[in-house]
């Protein structure tokens, strides 16, 4: 089974390199290039030898954030190799236990594994200053990279359960949101530190040493800076870790490969009979329904909350710059930000909706209806959103005077994205997951179309956009007129293009929809 | 419509009252048409995908108020034929016409007249099935009062009033099939076409979607079903047309098609292949 499993893995990784013949050149110059930066790595790893006290310092903390990265990418690429996911075993007869070892072994035969081991390599050198420091080395680090794994393998098996069912979804969605907010005071405060990195890395290490994800990478150091006994404890502290994530697994994998899709009936919706929920609000039109089907997308699809939920945290990274280099304007730019990724977001909209689309299609649905009703919920939470952003940027930056500008330019961002996203959501639809699949999935082969058809959307939204965002610069090079004038002219800037985009893309939606229906049922 | 009656459809000829040419969107239920012309008429529709061609050039009528049965094997180009018929596919060559209206030319007008059952499409299942049926009438821009009322007859009409409030993702298959037959019915068209309606749909609900359809039938209103299932389209249907690899092999009345032998056997030798089964001796387990 072992061998099978890593047949298959080693299979894979040679049928990258059987497709066309332009993806395998891109294939292995990716190799290459990151070849390059790992050896770099491993070797920049390896030199910590010359001084222990620095090799103490970083490799506890830097091993610990390995395994943290190890077990929050399959998260966020969930999905992206689902060769080993269990589910997918269960209608062969293999007994758990050697499923679990094989799909470890599987997961071994991998590049993102073996840029680890490189550089695990690396720690390996750093490490061997005497006999016993060497091999107590070559194990711990071995130990910290199998608990990498199986780490990894058992977020994913955990995961798998999780998003599939509703409820696990909204947990999920919960801890991304975690994730963020946490991430910014961390970036704030390692920016802070400035002066004093190695001291904060000390102590850094000194807490990863004891928790369980830094045992393995602590141990050794210990050991080659003489406290012997210490350093075999952490040592047995990570075997035992290792021993505990391994059941974890066993005992997930055990579960999915038993009922590979239980995870999905349980915990179903129900709403009172004859309640329409949001169907039953506002104007009795069909821009508006199709506005409450969206809305009630969002709320109930795990693929549109994932960007609704990370949109609005993306321009609070401008406060880095503002809380650590001193840049005080900055924050003024929080709202187009915002306002620009709003309306940026909607460019793929009707991708997301699949072959469902043919509803639209069938009930030839007027085209400005459809355009207009897909908008609305986008545009009800931008409005007060973006405004709040504009004033808590200007608040910031001591900078009311600028706030009209400021509007005014979101106003004409928003705009300008809606009417490119009215119009390239039809003519530019792009493959992403599919109804049900994980948020994060991106199917296979669709890297090229995406980028291009995400960059056409970012650069004619910004052009359509230009002569407000030339009055807004020059109201903030110091031309008291042009605040007032970018307040005026964006605002009518933005409602005008989204009247037109609208327009447009009503139009083209009659003449296209059963072309765009078909581009969506192939993929 | 919606009242489910025991009747048995059969077949019931073309010629019925009229009742005005474009039907507005409140009008209660089907009321048949005008007595002459086909229900669906299709000129020379032909489809290529790139170097394929799945349907090469049919011509077909469809009589009015007729149960029409389209039967082919597996990759025929039913599935392709209908979506081109329903406005949901630009043929390659061709033209269709509902009650007289040409699909491409002047598609609104047509797809008032029909209800769609696609096979294999997905639908909005993160709506309540109640949701789903009467948001697909608010597509068609019917006022929501009326859509709802309607929503709420078909739902126990078809046997999902108790599954109302769950969301269509959770329905089983036979249970979707019927949500999106009840979304098909609701703005009361006069054409209905079926893709595959009785896969997957147990005995007890396929027999409240047959009588359903009997009764639109009975009132003037014309089906037209796709199926590769023989036994049910002889009970069902008054009319049917064999189509095999894109091309039409045979069409017209349900006795005039099968000419003495059961619909399966005349199918059999239209379409070609043989039913002996060669190798596979290992299946049979005497031979141990």
């Amino acid at each position: 089974m072992v061998a099978h499993l890593v047949r298959l893995k080693l299979t894979l990784l040679r049928n990258m390199l059987r497709r066309s013949r332009a993806q395998a050149i891109g294939v292995v110059l990716a190799i290459v290039y990151f070849g390059f930066i790992v050896v770099a790595l491993a070797f920049g790893v390896a030199s910590l030898r010359a001084d222990l006290d620095l090799a103490v310092a970083v490799i506890p903390v830097v091993g610990a954030v390995a395994v943290v990265l190890w077990s929050l990418v399959p998260l966020f690429s969930f999905g992206s190799d689902p060769t080993l996911d269990p589910g997918r075993f269960a209608t062969f007869a293999v007994p758990p236990r050697q499923l679990a070892i094989g799909l470890i072994a599987g997961a071994l035969v991998g590049l993102p594994v073996i840029a680890t081991m490189l550089i695990a390599l690396g720690v390996m050198v750093a490490w061997s200053h005497t006999v016993l420091s060497t091999v107590v080395g070559a194990v711990s680090t071995a130990v910290g990279v199998l608990t990498a794994v199986t780490m990894s393998r058992w977020v994913t098996a955990v995961a798998t359960s999780a998003l599939s069912s509703r409820r696990g979804k909204d947990v999920m969605g919960v801890l991304a949101l975690i994730l963020l907010v946490l991430f910014s005071p961390v970036l704030i405060a390692l920016s802070n530190a400035g002066g004093d990195v190695l001291g904060v890395a000390r102590s850094v290490s000194t807490v990863a040493g004891w928790t369980p994800l830094g045992w393995a990478w602590a141990a050794p150091g210990d050991i080659a800076l003489g406290h012997v006994a210490l350093g075999l404890l952490r040592l047995a502290l990570a075997l035992g870790f290792l021993w505990v994530l391994g059941r974890l697994w066993l005992s997930a994998l055990t579960r999915l490969v038993e009922n590979p899709r239980s995870s999905a009936r349980p915990g179903a919706a129900t709403v009172a009979d004859g309640d329409l929920g949001l169907l039953d609000r506002g104007p009795d039109t069909v821009a508006a329904a199709v506005a409450m089907r969206v809305l009630i997308y969002w709320w109930r699809d795990p693929r549109y909350q994932a960007g609704m939920l990370l949109t609005p945290f993306v321009p609070l990274a401008l406060l880095v710059p503002y809380f650590t280099a001193d840049i005080g304007w900055v924050t003024l730019l929080m709202a187009p930000l915002l306002a620009f990724l709003m309306a940026w977001g909607e460019h793929n909209a009707v991708a997301y909706e699949a072959d469902a689309f043919w509803m639209h299609v069938a009930a030839g649905t007027p085209g400005q209806a459809d355009r207009r009703g897909r908008l609305v919920p986008s545009v009800l939470i931008a409005t007060p959103l973006v405004s709040a952003y504009a004033v808590a940027g200007a608040w910031l930056a001591g900078r009311f005077d600028l706030l009209p500008a400021v509007l005014g330019l979101s106003a004409a961002l928003l705009g300008a994205g809606y009417a490119v996203s009215s119009v390239l959501s039809i003519v530019m639809p792009y493959p992403v997951a599919k109804p049900g699949e994980s948020p994060f999935a991106t199917p296979p082969g669709a890297t090229g179309i995406t980028l291009v058809a995400q960059l056409v959307a970012a650069m004619s939204s910004v052009l359509l956009a230009a002569p407000p965002i030339v009055l807004a610069l020059l109201a903030w090079s110091g031309a008291g007129w042009a605040v007032a004038a970018t307040a005026v002219v964006g605002l009518a800037w933005g409602v005008l293009l989204f009247e037109v985009g609208v327009r447009v893309g009503g139009r083209i939606y009659e003449r296209r929809s059963p072309e765009l229906l078909m581009s969506l049922t192939a993929n | 419509m919606t009242e489910s009656s025991t009747t048995e459809s059969s077949t019931t000829e073309a010629g019925f009252a009229a009742a005005g040419e474009t039907a507005p969107a409140d009008l209660p239920a089907p009321r048949g048409g005008p007595a002459e012309g086909p229900a669906v008429a299709i000129r020379g529709l032909g489809k290529r995908f790139g170097d394929v061609i799945a349907v090469k050039g049919i011509d077909l009528d469809v009589p009015r108020g007729s149960f029409f049965g389209l039967v082919g094997p597996n990759g025929a180009g039913k599935t392709t034929t209908l979506s081109m018929v329903t406005g949901l596919l630009r043929p390659t060559v061709g033209q269709a016409f509902v009650l007289g209206r040409d699909v491409w030319a002047d598609p609104v007008a047509a797809k008032r007249l029909l209800g769609i059952l696609p096979d294999g499409l997905r639908t909005f299942d993160r709506l309540t099935g109640l949701q789903l049926i009467t948001y697909s009438g608010l597509l068609r821009g019917m006022p929501r009062e009326l859509a709802a009322e309607r929503a709420t007859e078909l739902v126990n009409a078809l046997g999902l009033a108790s599954a109302q409030g769950k969301l269509v993702v959770d329905y089983s298959a036979g249970m979707t099939k019927k949500v999106t037959l009840a979304s098909a019915l609701i703005h009361g068209p006069r054409v209905l076409v079926l893709d595959e309606p009785f896969e997957a749909v147990d005995p007890v609900s396929s027999a409240t979607i047959r009588s359903i359809l009997g009764d639109f039938v009975e009132s003037g209103g014309t089906v037209i079903l796709s199926s590769h299932v023989m036994d049910l389209v002889e009970r069902l249907c008054s009319h049917v047309a064999v189509i095999a690899d894109g091309q039409l092999l045979a069409h017209g009345a349900l006795d005039d098609v099968r000419a003495g032998q059961s619909l399966e056997q005349r199918f059999v030798s239209l379409v070609g292949g043989t039913t002996q089964v060669e190798g596979l001796s290992w299946l049979r387990t005497s031979s141990d």
